[in-house]
């Protein structure tokens, strides 16, 4: 295992059922390999349909794998046997999926508390932790909303904070700000880039749009077409704190850019 | 736009108010049509086939005065009740735990399915020779036809639950148990109040055709006993109190579920 990885992906494989019997299923991924360093903030790019969820939910362990392994500080997890799986292994990797999952009979606030209820932990302290984060992302007013009373960016919001509050240490983020307009988009940017300053968790973040991924990232894979694998590794060098809004005209985010943007296309 | 067509847009106050009144009014004369004909019936048909409306009142007044009709009314709605939990309990238990084992609910389901088909009523003379003439027979009926209300929709709201929130809900480190509370049990209440719609009237149905058959008490044994003795008036009273007991129970129901399922976002058209 590599030092300082916290997650490694080694020569994962997955392709689904086949429809009819007899069927060859055709391999959606396919000897995928990287690790994840502890702290780190990875962005995954690929195009719509390479892999990207289905990649996600074989690390939370929502889904098996055909092949390969996933190690959590150095554990292997047991891919193989849907049986066997431990969703988001015992609350050490959260997940915010690519649908924000909310329970509509919850409001706002009760999604966000729901993670501590069930985890019993849900005390004085952690409700004001709760009420802060809902504060950070403009979530205030906005409490006592069913979430078919939010718009789309509130719902997406609204998912991200349900599991920033119970802290988990991996966070894997599966195209989170995908639903928002472009400002929106850039001040939900800034506030994960300054939660993620606080905190230090290691987040694994999907996204399609590239000026995300070099935005956020401390590295960006690109992935390859369906079989996906990955195909390249980019280290972002753009020092921290990042300025959003600034970024975006640097040489170096340019020739980033231009680059990964060769290679997905 | 025009001011019109904004006006027609946004339902103004009063508007409801007249509308709501209209309703009203419509359901008053609904009402007094009724008696009329009820009226008009009694006038051809004769006491015997119909009593009159006012003869029918003066006994409800008087059986209430005594004590009697409160004490019928009691009796029913005491096994119904009783009836109705035993079978809503079994009615959600098992989806449950059937959940727990695929393998199980498969082999499970067909003769389910197929028990469904067993008129209820058919089984009456079964249960009077198993359990004897207590409430025992009465309760097995009320408790197997709510039973399978209940089990139907508790069922098909357990396959209908989005695995994706239950999928959510243990990464987020629920336990079963709480996933089961939580999640499914909550995303089932809309299937669950459905079904009590149905299972809570046949619940009183069902205690009334057994007080029918066996026991003394009870306002099935009032009609029963009152067309006995060729009584059409206590036949009458009988019915109008049973279908009063549906009614209000209907309505608790009818602002539990309100309560309950507030979160869901409703259809205008269908409110009044
Ligand atoms: N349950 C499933 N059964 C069969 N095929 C599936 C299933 N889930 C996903 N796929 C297939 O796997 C491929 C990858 O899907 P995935 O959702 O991982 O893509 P993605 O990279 O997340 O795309 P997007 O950017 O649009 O979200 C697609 O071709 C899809 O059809
Ligand atoms: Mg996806």
């Amino acid at each position: 295992m590599a030092a300082g990885a916290i997650l490694e992906i080694r020569g994962l494989a997955k392709r689904f059922r086949a429809r009819a019997p007899g069927a060859e299923s055709p391999w959606i991924i396919r000897d995928l390999s990287f690790s994840v360093r502890e702290g780190e903030l990875l962005t995954i790019v690929g195009p719509s349909g390479a892999g990207k969820t289905t990649l996600l939910n074989m690390i939370a362990q929502t889904d098996t794998a055909s092949g390969g392994e996933v190690r959590f500080r150095a554990q292997v997890a047991p891919l193989g046997d849907a049986k066997a799986l431990r969703p988001g292994l015992s609350r050490q990797i959260g997940y915010i999926t690519q649908d924000d999952n909310l329970l509509p009979w919850r409001t706002c606030l009760g999604n966000v508390l729901f993670p501590l209820e069930v985890q019993g932990r849900l005390d004085g302290q952690t409700r004001a932790r709760a009420q802060s984060l809902v504060e950070a992302v403009g979530l205030a007013g906005f409490e006592n909303h069913y979430p078919h009373e939010l718009s789309g960016g509130m719902r997406k919001r609204t998912s991200l904070i349900r599991t920033l509050v119970y802290d988990p240490p991996v966070i894997l983020m599966d195209e989170p700000f995908g639903a928002v307009d472009a400002q929106t988009r850039a001040l939900l940017q800034a506030d994960l880039l300054r939660l993620w300053g606080e905190g230090r968790k290691t987040i694994v973040f999907v996204t399609h749009d590239i000026a995300e991924a070099i935005a956020l990232g401390d590295r960006t894979l690109v992935l390859s077409r369906a079989p996906a694998s990955v195909k390249s590794e980019h280290l972002i060098s753009i020092p921290r704190p990042r300025d959003i809004g600034g970024i975006l005209t640097r040489p170096e985010f340019v020739t980033l850019y231009q680059a990964i943007r060769a290679e997905v296309a | 736009m025009s001011a019109l067509e904004q006006a027609s847009l946004v339902e103004s106050a009063p508007g409801m108010n007249r509308r709501r009144l209209l309703v009203m009014a419509g359901r008053i004369g609904l009402a007094a049509l009724l008696v009329l004909a009820w009226q008009v019936a009694a006038d051809t048909a004769g006491d015997l086939y119909f009593p009159q409306p006012l003869a029918v009142a003066r006994r409800i007044a008087e059986d209430t005065a005594s004590g009697a009709l409160p004490w019928n009314t009691y009796v029913t709605l005491r096994l119904s009740v009783i009836g109705f939990l035993l079978g809503c309990a079994a009615g959600i238990l098992v989806p449950f735990l059937l959940r727990l084992s695929p393998r199980l609910t498969g082999a499970v389901e067909p003769y389910i399915m197929a028990s469904v088909g067993v008129p209820k009523y058919a089984l009456i003379p079964l249960f009077i020779l198993w359990f004897g003439i207590d409430d025992a027979p009465k309760l097995w009926l009320i408790g197997l036809l709510v039973f399978y209300v209940v089990f139907i929709a508790v069922f098909a709201g357990i396959r209908n639950v989005d695995a994706r929130l239950v999928t959510m809900a243990r990464v987020l480190g629920a336990s079963e148990s709480v996933i089961s509370r939580r999640v499914i049990w909550k995303s089932l209440t809309p299937f669950f109040f459905a079904a009590l719609k149905i299972a809570l009237p046949r619940a009183v149905s069902a205690a009334i055709i057994g007080e029918f058959l066996v026991g003394n008490a009870g306002l099935g044994f009032v009609i029963e006993n009152s067309r006995q003795q060729v009584d059409s008036t206590g036949v009458f009273t009988g019915i109008l109190v049973a279908t009063a007991l549906v009614l209000a129970i209907n309505a608790v129901l009818e602002r539990a579920d309100r309560r309950v399922n507030a979160w869901r976002p409703v259809d205008r058209h269908m409110e009044i």
